[in-house]
C-alpha cells in the first residue's frame, strides 16, 4: 500500500463533502449513515483485516463510544466535544480490556471471535436493564443545534465531519500499513509463532491493535448518537452494527486501507438504489433493498473472495496484461 | 466507486421526469385543487411489520374515507395523498424516511408505532418544523421533551397503566375479591420492563401479593420454563405484558399445561385483543382480559370501518382505528388552518377540539401535545370475540371473572 493508493479514497470522500451543494437532504442523511457505518469497519479491519483477529463483537465498542457521549452529557452535563473524546478514550479501554481477558487466554480464530460475541451482548443486556442508560427506555439527547453542542442544523456540516472523520482515519490506516506496525499486525495475522519467533511481541501488537479499533468503532458510535440523538441497548450493543462492520470489511475487502470504505457504500449504495429504481418503475417494493442486499454478499462472497478491492486488483492487473 | 455519478445521475433523470410530469400536469388538472400530502410512518418491514401493516390500513382507509367525502372542504375540496414510509422497524430508519417525507413537502406525519421509532422520527420532524402525530407509541417522554411539533391522540403509558391498576381492583371486588397472588411475566423491552416496574409497586398497595417478576427476552422461542413456574407458584392472577407471539406461545404453552389461574390481565398486550389470536386460538384467548387502546364499540363509524376491514379478509387490531382517527385529524386540521402550510397546522393542531375520530376520547383537547382526554378501555375475549368491559359508558359487555369461578 503506497501512498499513491490512497487517492481514490480521498477523492470520493472529497466528492462526498461536495454532494451537499447539490443532493437532497434525504441523500445526505442516507451518506452520513453509510459513513458512519464506515468508520465502524475501519476500526474493524485494524484488528480483523490488518491483524486477523476476527470479532463478532464490535458493537461493545461503538455501544461504548455511543454511550459515553450521550451519559456524559444527559447525567453529567459535560460538553458533547469532551463526551465525544471521552467515549474514543472508553471505547479502546473496553477494547483493551476484552484483549487483554482473551488474548492472554490464548482464545483464537473463532473462539476469539464467539468471546467477542458474548462481551457485546452481556453489555446489551446490562444496558438493556441499567439505570444509567435508561434501561430499555434509552436515552434521547436533546434537540439543541450548535456547533458547542455537536449538533449542526444543516446536515452538511456533520457529515464534513464524519467525512473529515472517515478521511482521518483513512490516512492512519495507510500509514500503520505502510510502517513496523502494520508489518508486525500482518505477521501476527499471517502466523503467530512464527512473528514470536522473529521477536515479535505478539500480546502487545494484539493489544494495541484492539485498543486502537475500539476507539475508532467507539468515535462511529459517539458520532452515531449525535447524529440521531437517540439511543437504546439493541441500537448501541445491537448485533446490528456488529454484523454489518463484518460485511462491510469482507464485501469491500478486509486488510485493505479502502476495503471498509468502498464496502460500506456498496453494501448501502446498491440496496438504496435498487429501492429507487424499482420504486420509480413498479412503486414502492418494501424490503427489496435487504433482498439486494442478500444477493449482494452471497455474490461477493462467491465471486470477490477478497472484496471489492481484490477485486479492483485483478481488474488492473487484467487490463495491465 | 463507480456507484456515486450513477446515483446523481439516476437523480437527476428522476428529477427531470418528475419535473416535467408537475409542468404537465396542471395544464391537464386545472379544475382540481393541488392535493395536500400526509406522510405516514410505519414499520412495514422487519420485526414489526404486522403492525406497521395495520397501521398503513387504517390510514389508507381514513384517506378513502376523506377524499370519497369531497376532500379537504377548506381547500376547495382538494384531495388527500397519503406518502406512504418504511421505518424498517427501526428508529434509524424511522429518521432517514422523515427526511424523505420532507423532501416530498408533505403537511404532516402520522404513525410511527413503536415508542423508540416515535421519539426518533418526532425528534427529527421537530428539525423542520413538521407536525408529526404519534399512532400508538406510549413512552411518556414522547410527549413530556417539550417538542412543539408532536401530537399523541392516544394515552401514554402513565394513563394506561393508572387505568388498568385501578379497573383491576374494580374488578377484582365487584366479584369478591377473588385474586390474593399475582405473577408478573413481561418482556424485557420498554414497556414490559416499565410496566412490571410500576405493578411491584402498585398492586401491594391495594392488597394483592406479587409472587414473582419473570422477565423474557423478545423474541423467545420457548416458553416451557415460565409455565412449569407459573404451576408451581399456581397464582390467582397472570398480569403479562409482551409482544404477539410470546403471548400466543406463553397462552398455548400454559393451555397445554393446564394452568388455569382466575384470570389472565393483560396490559397494552400484542395479542389479547388482537383478532388474529382469537380466530386462531380461540381456547388459549378464551377468557383473557386486556387493558389496551380500542375503537368506541357505540361509534357507528367504527362499526362500518371494522366490517370493511374483516370483509376484506384482514383481522381488525387496535392499530387501524388510531391511524385512521389520526389521519382525520391531520386532515381536520387542514380544514381549520384554510391552508396547507406547517405552521397553520401546527398551530389548528394544538387548538384542535376534534370529535370526528373513532376512538372513546371525547373532543380532543392536547396539553403539551398530549390528547388530554385519550383513555385506555379494558377488553376481554368473548364467544370469540372482543368485548370491552370497562369503562361502563362505553363497555359493549359485561365482564366474566374470575373465568373458573
Amino acid at each position: 500500500m503506497s501512498a499513491r493508493d490512497l487517492w481514490p479514497g480521498l477523492a470520493l470522500l472529497a466528492l462526498i463533502a461536495l454532494l451537499p451543494f447539490v443532493a437532497s437532504n434525504t441523500a445526505l442523511n442516507f451518506l452520513l449513515s453509510v459513513l458512519i457505518v464506515a468508520l465502524a469497519a475501519q476500526g474493524w479491519n485494524i484488528l480483523g483485516g490488518y491483524a486477523g483477529q476476527l470479532s463478532f463483537g464490535h458493537a461493545a465498542f461503538f455501544g461504548t463510544g455511543a454511550y459515553a457521549t450521550a451519559i456524559l452529557q444527559l447525567r453529567f452535563g459535560v460538553n458533547a466535544w469532551i463526551g465525544l473524546a471521552a467515549g474514543i478514550a472508553l471505547g479502546a479501554l473496553v477494547g483493551w480490556a476484552i484483549g487483554a481477558l482473551s488474548f492472554r487466554a490464548r482464545l483464537r480464530g473463532s473462539y476469539f471471535a464467539l468471546v467477542t460475541l458474548a462481551f457485546a451482548e452481556v453489555l446489551r443486556i446490562l444496558a438493556n436493564a441499567a439505570d444509567v442508560t435508561g434501561g430499555a427506555a434509552g436515552l434521547l439527547i436533546r434537540l439543541s443545534p450548535g456547533v458547542a453542542n455537536l449538533q449542526f442544523p444543516s446536515r452538511a456540516v456533520f457529515l464534513w465531519l464524519v467525512a473529515a472523520t472517515v478521511a482521518g482515519v483513512l490516512v492512519l490506516t495507510a500509514w500503520i500499513a505502510r510502517g513496523r506496525f502494520g508489518a508486525q499486525l500482518v505477521a501476527v495475522r499471517e502466523n503467530e509463532d512464527a512473528a514470536r519467533a522473529l521477536g515479535v511481541d505478539v500480546l502487545g501488537v494484539k493489544l494495541r491493535a484492539i485498543a486502537l479499533s475500539g476507539a475508532i468503532t467507539a468515535a462511529a458510535g459517539c458520532l452515531y448518537a449525535q447524529n440521531f440523538l437517540y439511543l437504546d441497548a439493541n441500537i448501541a450493543y445491537g448485533t446490528w452494527i456488529s454484523v454489518e462492520v463484518l460485511i462491510a470489511c469482507v464485501l469491500g475487502g478486509a486488510g485493505t486501507v479502502l476495503g471498509p470504505v468502498l464496502g460500506a457504500l456498496a453494501l448501502h449504495g446498491v440496496g438504496e438504489i435498487a429501492k429507487i429504481a424499482l420504486g420509480h418503475i413498479v412503486g414502492p417494493v418494501p424490503g427489496v433493498d435487504l433482498i439486494v442486499f442478500g444477493a449482494l454478499l452471497v455474490l461477493a462472497i462467491a465471486f470477490l473472495p477478497r472484496g471489492v478491492m481484490g477485486g479492483l486488483r485483478r481488474l488492473g492487473q487484467g487490463l495491465a496484461r | 466507486m463507480r456507484t456515486l455519478p450513477t446515483t446523481t445521475r439516476r437523480a437527476l433523470l428522476g428529477t427531470a421526469a418528475g419535473g416535467t410530469a408537475l409542468l404537465a400536469a396542471p395544464g391537464l388538472l386545472r379544475a382540481q385543487p393541488a392535493p395536500v400530502k400526509i406522510g405516514l410512518l410505519q414499520p412495514l418491514t422487519g420485526a414489526l411489520a404486522q403492525d406497521g401493516d395495520l397501521g398503513r390500513i387504517g390510514a389508507e382507509a381514513a384517506v378513502a374515507k376523506i377524499n370519497g367525502d369531497g376532500g379537504l372542504r377548506a381547500l376547495g375540496g382538494a384531495k388527500i395523498e397519503l406518502v406512504v414510509a418504511d421505518a424498517r422497524s427501526n428508529p434509524e430508519a424511522g429518521v432517514q424516511e422523515v427526511e424523505k417525507l420532507q423532501g416530498e413537502g408533505v403537511v404532516a406525519i402520522v404513525g410511527g408505532f413503536a415508542s423508540p421509532i416515535c421519539l426518533a422520527a418526532s425528534q427529527a420532524a421537530a428539525r423542520y418544523d413538521l407536525p408529526y402525530v404519534v399512532d400508538v407509541g406510549v413512552a411518556d417522554s414522547i410527549v413530556s421533551r417539550g417538542l412543539t411539533n408532536t401530537f399523541r391522540l392516544a394515552p401514554g403509558f402513565g394513563t394506561v397503566t393508572s387505568a388498568a391498576v385501578e379497573n383491576l381492583i374494580r374488578l377484582n371486588d365487584g366479584a369478591g375479591k377473588p385474586c390474593k397472588t399475582v405473577v408478573l411475566v413481561h418482556e424485557d423491552g420498554l414497556f414490559g420492563s416499565g410496566l412490571a416496574k410500576l405493578m411491584q409497586t402498585e398492586l401491594p398497595k391495594h392488597g394483592f401479593e406479587v409472587l414473582e417478576t419473570i422477565a423474557h427476552p423478545t423474541p423467545a422461542r420457548d416458553m416451557n420454563n415460565i409455565a412449569l413456574r407459573l404451576r408451581s407458584l399456581r397464582p390467582d392472577l397472570l398480569i403479562p405484558s409482551s409482544y404477539y407471539g410470546e403471548f400466543v406461545l406463553l397462552s398455548r404453552t400454559m393451555r397445554q399445561q393446564r394452568i388455569r389461574p382466575k384470570g389472565i390481565y393483560a396490559v397494552l398486550n400484542g395479542a389479547a385483543s388482537n383478532y388474529r389470536f382469537v380466530k386462531e386460538f380461540p381456547d388459549a384467548a378464551l377468557g383473557v382480559m386486556d387493558c389496551n387502546h380500542w375503537h368506541d364499540p357505540k361509534n357507528a363509524e367504527a362499526i362500518a370501518l371494522k366490517a370493511q376491514v374483516e370483509a376484506s379478509g384482514k383481522f381488525w387490531a387496535y392499530n387501524i382505528p388510531l391511524n385512521y382517527s389520526c389521519v382525520k385529524l391531520v386532515a381536520d386540521a387542514v380544514n381549520r388552518a384554510g391552508a396547507a402550510d406547517r405552521a397553520k397546522v401546527l398551530q389548528a393542531l394544538t387548538t384542535s377540539d376534534y370529535s370526528g375520530h373513532i376512538m372513546p376520547y371525547g373532543p380532543t383537547r392536547f396539553v403539551n401535545g398530549q390528547n388530554a382526554g385519550a383513555r385506555p378501555v379494558n377488553t376481554q375475549v368473548q364467544d370469540g370475540d372482543i368485548k370491552v368491559i370497562f369503562p361502563t359508558e362505553v363497555a359493549d359487555s359485561r365482564p366474566v371473572f374470575p373465568i373458573q369461578g
